[in-house]
């Protein structure tokens, strides 16, 4: 008797399969793609909480997985994800790829096993399920990270000390956990845990948490993120950068939320009665969102740009989940939806300006908008999304973040968070400025609209981004089981988001104003007055000059000089130092350790400890 | 039966050199596969209750005994089926080696002695085998012929002579103060006359010299060199098969006769250097087969680190590391027949061999330590033996565990970046090199998969190697009558 | 209310705006005349202008999104003014709440940024990057003042907001209660009409380096449009936070005149700061007075 849960996890291995033996089928992305949907319907579809029959017994340890609301939320967005991707490099894409001597093959399969490896980890019922779940994760992912040359394979070994850091923290917590509460079940976890000691709840907190950090790109240990995702294979890269991170967030929530619970949290207190441990880690979250947006907006490289702004909107999630409150939970795990769809989206429409004129360097595009409209209006809806405006998704995740930062009056974070929206603003803009405004470059001049083998899926993506920005209710549905399965209050919501006295919020009046405001706009300006006079977009003048195209005046570098002038010193790259400083400390102790190992008459020691040791028992 | 393990083996490695030219060429193969299947019976039968044989009916404790328990049939398995898979043959580059029969012996030997260091139940004994194994591996080290490893080998056996004398001064020691060497005997006696200075002290030269071949920290230092120089399998024979077999004399002595706190400390504070050092040095190693030595040692240290612990759960984690080691580390110095010398000329290996690559990766994920391979086990069952004891020393261990964990996986990574690299390899992995090597990921997979079958066996072995009382009851039983018994008592 | 009464309210709401906008930027013409004693414009002369730029003979188009910049910056601005209550009524006000305002109202720097953008100006994007930098600028006081008057009121809807200061009279105005935050507001205010000395981005005085330089004819009489109503929203949104929203027409127009007269009487006292120097000034003393203010109302 298989369960559905059974079913799934057979699905996803079935897709690690095929993609592995049938790779070189031409037409390979179909059946991948086909079998990431029949997962997500099968996902949409669970019973919560759903167990699988599969598990084992191993030193006393009950190892077995089931998938509660909370597995589902992020199980969902992960296999929409990888389909998105998958359609990606279906087409024309894939088939560059190939030819450049990459392996697609590789490709599809690594995706499936990080789909099949983030499954496992989701529906982890137990300390050591979800342990089996994280390596693999991290293992997949770098395989992921790995694909598409030289390059990303550098990056992606700067990952391994990060991931292997992160796992031992976790390992190490979990040996821990077990030792304090002589349990690995997260049910029984849940009971014991908020019952320990401070010290022992500090220990495990700081374990756990620092492991699931590293993962989540979280202030300080972000540092392997932006090389590791920006270098990867385009299709990786976007479903790299719209969930892979996102597990730490899952396994960090788990943790803070459902084992040790945030008012436990609390109780271990830094600062009598001013700052505890949850305000730490709120704090923390809030850095994550200032800083890394502020490394984005300094990037000259689009697939940069985009990964350090990865790294900035998770702070955001985290944030709304330590709030904790209905509102803010609702909000940082909206976000995580939300985010996925826009993210995915941007990627993948720079992976298109990168197919079609081969960089993806901010200072070598301009102008395009006129030769990829569709990737343009794939970009603009996506920055508008990461930029947390009205009318897409992204508005109304940070708007419950917000919201919630107010009504428990933190106004310090709620700066911060607003700092980044701002920060978010200036970078996205540079981003799509840089990319498809300005002067179109002549050697850009006879590019043509990316193949629809890749519009469809951005497309899709920022239509999904569109409606759940329009009825944020329809996601809010999956979010209030998550919050239900975490122990969290559940957010009341309608379709068109919250009601509330205080002051909610309806995105079908918002969005349908502002688009009325559109449309008399438009009136005003095509009914009203002389009619408009086209001009080709070469045939420009700046200053009384007449521009010739083969001239380059297009304004992208050091776009922020004012701003940079202000805030320039401010970046001091200490944490690429505090890297640094740490592999050197690493690198001397390791030239220490060898000079042991040279040492001329090994003899000479084993006599001195010899004696030594007699010496020391004799004196006892 | 036991007594045949130790016996046909010795007897063959004598016989070798005089057989016919294509006798020489099966007999050892075929004493090892009895040898092994004796080994798997052993194990299985010890499960339920060990044997005790006492050699010529001589009683302890002037008598020689051979204790069978589970860990003893285990590693004798074990030996048996690693020397089998390291059994040398012909030269790296393909050509009949003039010294074919002269190794043969020496492995024979060097077979014979380990099974009798795992089944011996008295000091001397242990003492004397220990020595017969370390001059079949001096021999086997010295001969690959190069001035380099002549030096080595050389300093090698300075340094092995040296240790076996403290090791014997040690059992002096004890011999000295409690007037027996019978590990029965000596745990009975121990509490009253042996755990003193004096009597640590006598630990302390054993756990030294016998050290010396478990790659302890202070006494490894011959490690990297003797391994970059040998021949491949013998690296892999000395670092998979001999240091685990010199590592568990040494724990049957530290559970039966030195159960204080003290010995455990000591064991854990060298395990800890040891780790520390060894896998700091292989981060900066530059050489494949240095790399892997170093590795090793850490690895040996983890395993002492494990058995300190005291109680079952430690014997179960040290067994699990040791055995994990014993089928990782030979398996990688055997892709360092031909990937040995310098890691740059690894670059893009992968394409050449991709078989050997992919075996690489996998033993490199199994060391350190990602499930569900092995490695996770044997590392989760470690940390958590030193996560349930109390804070302090043993989760400072627990800490150099993790974090040198991670200077293990970059410098692995490294090599696996190296090996994928894309520009065209250079070198070739030998097929046999890559057949022996395989047979051990086959193993190393079959363990992962068949892992919660396997976890009550270990278990158990544990407890019977925890099991002092049980042990004494047994040898003494077996072997000596009461009257004698209470003559010697305190 | 019913569904049919909001549509007319969003009817008329823009009317009144934009009327409003028109006599205020008549109102700001006439002030700057007055300090530097001159005349100054005629009544209807906003209009005017407005009709003129829109019938100019040359109409130059950049592309589609240089067309949909402007359409982008004038419909923000008018469904912002629907965000914010005005007597009798409330629009959205409800359904939207003050945080939904302050970023609808970043959809016209949106808008106007791309519209720029397509016309391939590097004079326009530097001045558009000077605009956005001015917009991290300022409104970062700004939403610190949205945090405590929300934290104050205890509600984010600014029909509360307005009720709960027309309850006891003008003792009960958030410029009372608040003063230090209404303060800071005002500073806030002060740098997003971008009047001098913080006019940078629109950089009137050297068109050819600003976000203007390739909007002629109706493009900048869209834009004329869209001040209109900037002018008539950034003041309502200060009044209905600080000064009692609106009781009745006449009270509430005379409040809104008000609050854009006194950047504008100050303005011409200030030489113009550098991008730069905006953000020092913004970034100094409005922040410190409004987190001044958010600290002593949360205590």
């Amino acid at each position: 008797m298989t369960t559905p849960l059974d079913l799934l996890l057979f699905t996803a291995a079935a897709t690690v399969a095929g993609a592995f033996a049938l790779g070189r089928w031409r037409d390979i992305a179909w059946l991948t793609g086909a079998f990431y949907i029949a997962q997500l319907i099968q996902l949409t579809g669970l019973d919560l909480p759903s167990a699988s029959h599969a598990g084992f017994t191993l030193f006393g340890q009950l190892v077995g997985w089931q998938m509660d609301g909370f597995g589902r939320f992020f199980a969902i967005i992960t296999v929409g994800a990888a389909a998105a991707a998958t359609a990606y490099m279906g087409g024309e894409w894939g088939e560059r790829y190939r030819q450049a001597g990459h392996s697609l093959v590789w490709l599809h399969g690594a995706l499936a096993i990080n789909v099949l490896a983030m499954l496992l980890l989701l529906a982890g019922n137990d300390l050591i399920a979800l342990f089996i779940g994280w390596e693999l994760t991290s293992w997949a992912s770098f395989l992921l990270m790995a694909q598409g040359g030289e390059r990303a394979l550098r990056a992606a070994l700067r990952y391994v000390p990060y991931a292997m850091g992160a796992a031992m923290a976790v390992l190490g917590g979990i040996v821990l956990t077990h030792a304090f509460t002589g349990t690995l079940q997260f049910t029984e976890l849940a009971q014991r845990v908020p019952q320990l000691e401070n010290w022992q709840l500090a220990l495990m907190v700081t374990l756990f948490g620092v492991g699931f950090s590293i993962k989540m790109g979280l202030l300080p240990f972000h540092l392997w993120q932006a090389p590791a995702y920006a270098e990867a294979a385009g299709a990786g890269t976007s479903f790299l950068g719209a969930i892979s991170a996102r597990m730490g967030l899952f396994a960090l929530a788990l943790l803070l939320v459902k084992f040790v619970s945030l008012t436990r949290l609390a109780d271990l207190e830094f600062v009598s009665g001013l700052f505890d441990a949850r305000d730490l880690i709120a704090w923390v979250a809030a850095f994550t969102i200032v800083l890394p947006t502020f490394t984005a907006l300094k990037q000259n490289d689009a697939r940069y740009l985009l990964a350090w702004h990865g790294i900035g909107q998770g702070g955001y999630m985290l944030l709304g989940i330590v709030i904790g409150d209905a509102t803010g939970s609702a909000g940082g795990l909206l976000h995580v939806f939300n985010y996925a769809t826009y993210q995915a989206a941007l990627v993948l429409s720079v992976f298109a300006v990168l197919h079609r004129t081969g960089t993806a360097d901010l200072n070598s595009l301009g102008g395009l908008v006129t030769r990829m409209p569709l990737t343009f209006l794939v970009m603009l809806m996506g920055i508008i999304g990461l930029a947390g405006l009205p009318p897409m998704n992204g508005f109304v995740s940070k708007w419950l973040v917000y919201r919630s930062l107010m009504i428990e009056g933190r106004p310090l974070l709620f700066l911060m968070t607003v700092i980044g929206t701002l920060g978010t603003i200036l970078s996205v803009y540079k981003l799509i400025h840089n990319t498809f405004l300005g002067q179109l470059r002549l050697e850009h001049e006879g590019i043509r609209e990316a193949p629809w083998s890749m519009t469809i899926p951005m497309l899709v993506l920022v239509g999904i981004g569109f409606v759940t920005g329009v009825a944020p209710g329809l996601p809010l549905q999956w979010v209030n089981d998550a919050q239900a399965a975490l122990g969290l209050p559940v957010l009341p919501h309608t379709l068109g988001g919250v009601e509330s006295s205080q002051g909610g919020l309806d995105m079908l009046w918002v969005v349908g104003v502002l688009f009325a405001g559109f449309g008399i706009g438009a009136l005003l300006f095509y009914g009203v007055g002389n009619r408009s006079k086209r001009i080709h977009q070469l045939d420009n003048y700046a200053g009384g000059h007449f521009l010739s195209a083969d001239v380059r005046y297009h304004y992208s570098d050091h776009f922020y000089a004012g701003l940079m002038h202000r805030i320039g010193p401010l970046y001091r790259g200490s944490f690429t130092r505090l890297e640094e400083a740490v592999a050197s400390a690493n690198d001397t102790l390791a030239a220490l350790m060898q000079a042991w190992y040279r040492q001329r008459v090994p003899m000479l020691t084993l006599l001195v400890a010899a004696t030594a040791g007699l010496g020391w028992m004799v004196l006892q | 039966m036991i007594a045949l393990t130790v016996a046909l083996p010795l007897l063959a490695a004598f016989l070798l050199p005089l057989l016919p030219a294509l006798a020489r060429q099966f007999l050892g193969p075929l004493v090892l596969l009895a040898v092994a299947a004796f080994g798997l019976c052993l194990a299985g039968n010890a499960l339920d209750a060990p044997s005790v044989v006492a050699i010529g009916d001589f009683r302890p404790p002037l008598g020689i005994v051979f204790y069978a328990d589970g860990v003893a049939g285990l590693f004798v398995f074990a030996i048996a089926v690693v020397t089998l898979l390291l059994w040398p043959c012909a030269t790296p580059n393909g050509q009949p080696d003039p010294q074919i029969t002269r190794k043969h012996s020496l492995t024979l030997l060097m077979a014979a002695a380990s099974c009798a260091l795992a089944l011996s139940g008295d000091l001397f004994n242990i003492y004397v085998f220990y020595e017969l194994a370390a001059v079949a591996g001096y021999g086997l080290a010295a001969g690959s012929r190069t001035p380099a490893a002549q030096v080595a080998t050389f300093r090698f056996t300075l340094l092995g002579s040296l240790g076996s004398l403290l090791a014997l001064i040690g059992i002096t020691l004890i011999y000295f103060r409690a007037g027996s060497l019978n590990l029965a005997h000596l745990a009975e006696l121990a509490p009253s006359t042996l755990h003193d200075p004096l009597g640590l002290a006598g630990f302390l030269l054993i756990l030294l010299g016998f050290g010396v071949k478990s790659e302890l920290f202070l006494v490894n230092s011959w490690a990297p060199e003797v391994y970059a120089t040998a021949e491949s399998r013998v690296s892999a024979l000395l670092a998979g098969l001999i240091s685990k077999l010199a590592l568990l004399a040494v724990v049957r002595l530290l559970v039966l006769v030195f159960p204080v706190p003290e010995a455990s400390q000591l064991l854990l504070v060298l395990g800890m250097l040891g780790i520390l050092t060894g896998e700091l040095a292989a981060y900066r190693a530059r050489d494949f087969r240095r790399l892997l030595a170093w590795s090793s040692i850490g690895q040996l240290g983890a395993a002492f680190v494990a058995f300190a612990i005291p109680g079952p759960a430690g014997l179960m984690a040290g067994i699990a590391v040791a055995l994990h080691h014993l089928m990782v580390k030979p398996a990688l110095f055997l892709l360092a027949e031909r990937w040995g010398g310098n890691l740059a000329q690894l670059a893009g290996a992968a394409r050449n061999s991709p078989i050997a690559a992919a075996l690489f990766v996998l033993f490199a994920l199994s060391l350190i330590g990602v499930p569900p391979l092995p490695g996770f086990w044997a590392k989760y069952l470690l940390l958590s033996g030193l996560a349930g004891e109390p804070a302090g020393l043993w989760w400072l261990a627990g800490l150099v565990v993790l974090t040198t964990t991670v200077v293990e996986a970059v410098y692995l990574f490294r090599i696996i970046g190296t090996l994928y690299g894309h520009q065209q390899g250079s070198v070739m992995q030998s097929r046999t090199a890559t057949t022996g090597s395989g047979i051990f990921a086959l193993l190393l997979v079959g363990t992962a998969l068949s892992a919660p079958l396997l976890a009550a066996p270990l278990q158990k072995m544990a407890t019977q190697l925890a099991d002092t009382d049980g042990y004494v009851a047994q040898v003494i039983s077996a072997t000596i009558t009461a009257p004698q018994r209470s003559g010697t008592a305190p | 209310m019913s569904f049919a009464g909001i549509l007319i309210e969003l009817t008329l709401m823009p009317l009144v705006a934009f009327t409003i906008g028109l006599f205020m930027v008549l109102m700001m013409r006439k002030i700057a005349a007055k300090i530097q004693r001159r005349v100054g414009p005629p009544l209807l002369q906003p209009l005017y202008d407005i009709i003129k730029l829109y019938s100019k003979q040359t109409q130059t188009s950049h592309g589609l999104l240089h067309d949909i910049g402007i359409v982008m910056a004038v419909g923000g601005y008018i469904a912002a003014e629907t965000m914010v209550p005005v007597p009798g009524m409330h629009g959205i006000a409800d359904k939207a709440g003050l945080l939904t305002l302050a970023y609808v109202t970043m959809i016209p720097s949106l808008g106007l940024a791309l519209g720029v953008g397509q016309c391939a100006n590097p004079n326009g994007s530097i001045g558009i990057s000077r605009a956005l930098t001015a917009m991290l600028a300022y409104d970062v006081p700004f939403v610190i003042i949205i945090f405590g008057t929300a934290w104050f009121y205890g509600s984010n809807n600014l029909v509360e907001v307005v009720a709960a200061q027309q309850a006891g009279g003008i003792a009960t105005w958030g410029v009372m209660q608040m003063p230090i935050l209404a303060i800071a507001g005002l500073f806030s205010l002060y740098a997003m009409l971008g009047k001098q000395p913080f006019e940078i981005y629109v950089a009137p005085a050297e068109i050819a380096t600003g976000p203007m330089v390739e909007m002629g004819g109706k493009f900048l009489g869209g834009l004329f449009v869209m001040q209109c109503f900037q002018l008539f929203t950034a003041s309502a949104i200060y009044v209905s936070l600080f000064l009692g929203g609106g009781e009745n027409w006449p009270f509430f127009i005379a409040k809104l005149f008000f609050i854009i007269a006194i950047p504008m009487s100050l303005a011409f006292l200030f030489p113009r700061y550098r991008t730069e120097d905006v953000l020092a000034a913004v970034w100094r003393w409005p922040v410190i007075l409004g987190l001044a203010g958010v600290w002593l109302v949360m205590h």
